[in-house]
């Protein structure tokens, strides 16, 4: 395979999101000598975006985006490591600790949000379901995290969104992190009341936010 | 006399041989993959019935033996009590009856403002579903946003059993406590807590995780329940492609291997627990991730749903909410396709059939009098028809021979006031007529409706002196409970 072959079926697996192939050829781009640096910015993150523009056409279901999403994920690992091995640090776009909030048991949504934040560069700590809010905090003091994501899917779970907020206050982290809030019955006017700085009604709309947040 | 249902299940998807492949894949999954109980108790027992339980990782594996045992005592027909003879409802794996929505967090008001439910809408909306003849199990419909959520049952105990002469389909969000607590208030109406444990007329609900997950409020509760004979509908709401695999028999082997864990569990705590195999499973809407209640998907996996959980000749509860947002045409064909599918599937309780919309999460006051339109009309469905000589009618047809009509006859009268069904807010006029009648929607039909039925009735239908009391309790509990949380959250 040609180093121009290995570069177009980067971007064409991340596409249809075939996480082994896609990891086997970002060790073959390795050992040929492609520049890690550009096959991230050149291949796999136009292949992710043209997936989340897809997806927002309804050419790409769920099952695909999560796929590709994991697919990415598997090169950008590698070819981070590869960075990381010269003495340079890729910049991340962002630390985010993202869980679904105590009570709350439903993890679907909460993980596809995290695959594509960490898709799209963000470095991502998932802690889970039912993540209480000491558990929240002393991740975002371990990880210096900027940004703080939190999903509820239950109308009684989602008040505790805005009790993790209260605690950051109490302890003085308010200002320190930016928070963002999500899950299928939570709305504007909830992140509002809650005192979040950002809601999204979808995935892809997350992603979108937390870049967003990052640039505030 | 208690009510009897219209029989269903003339539709049927799958074969006898779909059946049996779904009951031995079922099998394996639970003897080798087993399901996992984080509720200690539940393991152990289990285990004294000879399971093989892993405590490591609180996972319960039932061999077919354990499951035949369990499945055997489990009865197929009991009698879920109202608090009139002429509510009862005698339940069989046959007759179809409904049951109205639940927790849902807005409401659409009969001003037409879309806002927060409250404790006030709670009892509205049961004074108005209690209204509807077509209404045989009443839920609490909304969540109100006025309560702290934690122990929010107790209240919801308080805002529904009052007002409904049907029995009260209930849930118990902290556990085997809210179990003794709503016993207890249940027990302020029916004379004693024996009494309320020999008719019992409320019901419990357990929510169980996919795939293959029961939380240790769902054991405490079923275990409560079997203790005091109270019937519990034990559910598993399923996403086909996102927590079930995508084909709708993969997504019937999860639910039936979580649903009979469910089952199992409460027959060996006290073999002969009324169990209602029941599930609130919506498709994956893959373009969102969001889940639909009235896709034609989700309408195919409850009628399923219904066959499988006959084939174990146990009752079942299918059916769920529609997602339109307002009365629109949307709503009426996804309602209409739901209720009627699950109604002819012999769903034995069309779950949420009455004004739930937006994916569960809106309760509208209109849209309740539509849905008891619609039912109306399924029921007729149900009702089929009658082939023997009267309804033949070969004499009739000599006696007029060519032409003429059949108004005059006796038999005529009889049938038609017997068999058809007189609508309520449909509307049949030509157009003239219906401009001269004010050209009103059904919509808004249903809203003057539902405005004059709230207005002519306003009152409990137990004592008032029994409703304070009873609200009075659930303030307690409910205060109790939070401090119970405060307590847990401090340390």
């Amino acid at each position: 395979m040609s180093i121009d072959e290995i570069k177009k079926e980067l971007y064409n697996n991340v596409l249809s999101g075939d996480f082994e192939l896609t990891k086997e050829l970002a060790e073959k781009a390795i050992s040929e000598g492609i520049d890690p640096l550009e096959a991230i910015n050149s291949y796999l993150i136009p292949a992710i975006e043209l997936v989340g523009e897809k997806f927002g056409k309804r050419e790409y279901f769920l099952p695909d985006l999560m796929r590709s999403a994991n697919a990415m994920k598997s090169a950008l690992n590698i070819f981070e490591n590869e960075i990381h091995k010269s003495g340079v640090e890729r910049k991340s776009l962002g630390k985010i600790v993202i869980g679904t909030v105590k009570g709350d048991i439903h993890e679907i949504g909460k993980s596809i949000v995290a695959a594509l934040l960490s898709a799209k560069g963000f470095d991502v700590t998932d802690l889970g379901i039912d993540v209480d809010s000491d558990a929240f905090i002393n991740n975002i003091i371990e990880k210096n995290a900027n940004i703080l994501a939190m999903s509820a899917l239950l109308p009684i779970t989602m008040p505790y969104q805005g009790v993790v907020i209260e605690e950051l206050k109490k302890r003085g982290l308010r200002e320190k992190v930016r928070v963002m809030v999500g899950g299928a019955p939570v709305t504007q006017e909830h992140a509002d009341k809650i005192g979040a700085d950002g809601y999204a009604d979808n995935a892809v709309d997350a992603v979108k936010l937390a870049e967003k947040l990052m640039a505030k | 006399m208690p009510i009897r249902g219209l029989k269903g299940g003339m539709l049927k998807f799958l074969s006898e041989d779909d059946l049996k492949a779904i009951h031995i894949a079922t099998v394996e999954i639970l003897s080798e993959i087993g399901v996992k109980m984080e509720y200690e108790p539940a393991l152990e027992i289990f285990k004294d019935f000879g399971a093989k339980v892993d405590f490591k990782n609180k996972v319960v594996k039932i061999g077919e033996d354990l499951l035949r045992k369990g499945l055997a005592s489990a009865p197929s027909t009991f009698t879920l009590y109202g608090k009139t003879e002429d509510t009862d409802i005698k339940v069989d794996p046959q007759r179809v009856y409904t049951i109205g929505g639940s927790s849902a967090l807005n409401v659409f008001d009969l001003d037409g403002e879309y806002r927060p439910a409250v404790f006030d809408d709670l009892i509205k909306f049961t004074i108005l579903l209690n209204q509807m003849e077509n209404l045989h199990i009443m839920h609490a419909i909304v969540i109100p946003s006025d309560i702290e959520e934690y122990g929010v049952d107790r209240l919801l105990f308080a805002g529904t059993f009052p007002y409904t002469t049907r029995n009260y389909y209930s849930q118990s969000q902290t556990g085997a406590d809210g179990v003794i607590e709503q016993l207890k208030m249940a027990a302020v109406f029916q004379g004693s807590e024996d009494a309320v444990r020999k008719n019992p007329m409320f019901t419990e609900v357990v929510c169980m995780v996919s795939p293959l997950k029961h939380e240790k409020v769902n054991s405490e509760v079923i275990i409560e329940c079997a203790k005091n004979n109270i019937p519990v509908y034990v559910e598993v709401d399923a996403m086909p492609g996102g927590t079930t695999p995508a084909p709708i028999a993969g997504c019937l082997v999860e639910q039936n291997a979580n649903v009979l864990a469910g089952i199992v569990l409460a027959q060996l705590v006290k073999p002969g627990t009324p169990c209602i195999y029941s599930i609130a499973s919506g498709l994956m809407d893959m373009t969102s991730g969001g889940y639909s209640g009235a896709a034609p998907e989700t309408n195919l996996l409850h009628c399923c749903t219904a066959q499988v959980a006959h084939f174990y000749n146990l009752p079942f509860q299918g059916g769920t909410g529609i997602d339109a947002k307002i009365s629109d045409a949307q709503a009426g064909y996804e309602r209409a396709m739901q209720v009627l599918s699950n109604a002819l599937a012999g769903t034995n309780f069309v779950h949420l059939s009455f004004g739930m919309m937006e994916m569960m999460m809106l309760a509208s006051y209109e849209q309740v009098v539509i849905d008891n339109e619609i039912m109306g009309a399924t029921y007729r469905m149900l009702k089929g028809v009658e082939v023997n000589d009267f309804a033949l009618s070969v004499d009739l047809l000599r006696k007029t021979g060519h032409g003429g009509h059949f108004l005059n006859y006796k038999e005529t009268s009889e049938y038609v006031r017997k068999n058809n069904w007189i609508p309520k807010l449909t509307n049949r006029d030509p157009w003239n007529t219906w401009q001269m009648m004010g050209s009103k929607s059904m919509n808004e039909l249903a809203r003057e409706e539902a405005a004059r039925i709230l207005k002519e009735n306003t009152e409990p239908v137990i004592s008032r002196e029994q409703t304070e009391e009873i609200l009075k309790m659930a303030k307690s509990y409910h205060k109790q409970a939070q401090e119970r949380l405060k307590k847990q959250e401090g340390k």
